[in-house]
């Protein structure tokens, strides 16, 4: 047997669950692989700690605790019964205001980028003539004015 | 008190019945939360949740299963939606403490140093390290496997609970089986413990 093999099947083999004839296969190899031994040894620990979580021991005031908890889950249902406009009316109408005013604040944030653009073309064809008006007005006919 | 009758009883508000209830099943409930969880308090705390929605839906429960059956279902459904919301919160925590600029916890089995003489850090290396593969196995394989290891249920009962059939928890624990040995054996290669 391969050790690969035998990497594959460990975990059947020590929970016992293999054919006889490959159960004495692994047995075989695991006494002359220091490799293997070493790991199914570590496997096994590995599944030891399956046995030691098991059962584990319970708080003794839980039921004391799980008693408390239904009743204050029954004094806050009473409460919340008791304002059915918040629940029915409030909490909804609550949910539309904000749905709307996140489409509003969402449509206002996607307008002023083509505005800002268009802006700067603007702004940039008035600097333009302006820069360009030194060459109709040159500082010879300044002086002769 | 039977089963039938602790059920006659509760559908009845009987407080003395829903007590010897929690008390006869309560070992079990946390146990196979725990499996589920790995947590002790947390385990404890789904299984209150469990006895509150017996509590609240007994009225509902027509008796086509047993009661342990109704009780493992509740379990492990509520163990499930416990996973779902704290890897959730898990999410958000980590989002949070990058934008914080938090250093992220190094993986502690990284780490894990093969020379430390300590045994019982050992065995928590070695209990964390199960949980961890445990918790990457895939939902139904893992609620196959923690009942079988957890609860000694077998295959036919954990059939029963997860509405599945026999042939297939079998075909589930064994592919947990073979995916827990993968996990296992790389961690062994890593060194982690």
């Amino acid at each position: 047997m391969k050790c690969k093999t035998l990497h594959k099947k460990i975990i059947f083999f020590l929970e016992e669950e293999l054919p006889a004839d490959e159960m004495e296969q692994m047995k075989y190899h695991l006494s002359v692989c220091n490799d293997c031994n070493a790991f199914a040894e570590e496997m096994a620990k590995m599944l030891a700690v399956l046995q030691t979580e098991k059962a584990p021991s319970v708080n003794p005031f839980f039921y004391t605790r799980l008693k408390a908890k239904i009743e204050n889950l029954s004094n806050s249902k009473i409460r919340y019964n008791k304002n059915p406009f918040f629940v029915k009316i409030l909490q909804p109408a609550l949910f539309s205001v904000l749905l709307i005013a996140g489409i509003y604040s969402g449509i206002k944030i996607g307008q002023p980028i083509s505005d800002r653009t268009s802006y700067y073309v603007d702004s940039e064809q008035e600097i333009i003539p302006y820069l360009n008006e030194m060459k109709n007005e040159t500082i010879e006919l300044f002086l002769m004015e | 008190m039977n089963e039938s009758e602790i059920i006659q009883k509760l559908k009845q508000g009987n407080e003395k019945a829903f007590r010897e209830l929690v008390e006869k099943y309560q070992g079990m409930v946390v146990n196979t939360c725990f499996g589920m969880v790995h947590n002790t308090e947390d385990s404890e705390d789904i299984a209150q949740e469990v006895f509150i929605e017996v509590y609240r839906s007994i009225e509902n429960f027509r008796a086509d299963s047993k009661l342990s059956t109704w009780l493992y279902r509740i379990a492990v459904n509520r163990s499930l939606n416990f996973i779902r919301d704290n890897k959730r919160k898990k999410w958000a925590q980590s989002i949070e403490d990058v934008l914080k600029g938090k250093k992220v916890q190094l993986n502690k089995f990284e780490s894990g140093n093969s020379q430390n003489p300590d045994s019982k850090l050992e065995d928590k290396q070695r209990a964390e390290m199960l949980h961890q593969a445990i918790d990457s196995l895939s939902e139904n394989q893992r609620i196959a496997f923690t009942l079988n290891k957890y609860e000694d249920l077998s295959y036919k009962e954990i059939s029963e609970v997860m509405e599945l059939t026999v042939s297939s928890v079998e075909s589930l624990i064994h592919r947990a089986k073979i995916n827990l040995q993968k996990k296992l054996f790389k961690c062994y290669k890593k060194k982690c413990i």
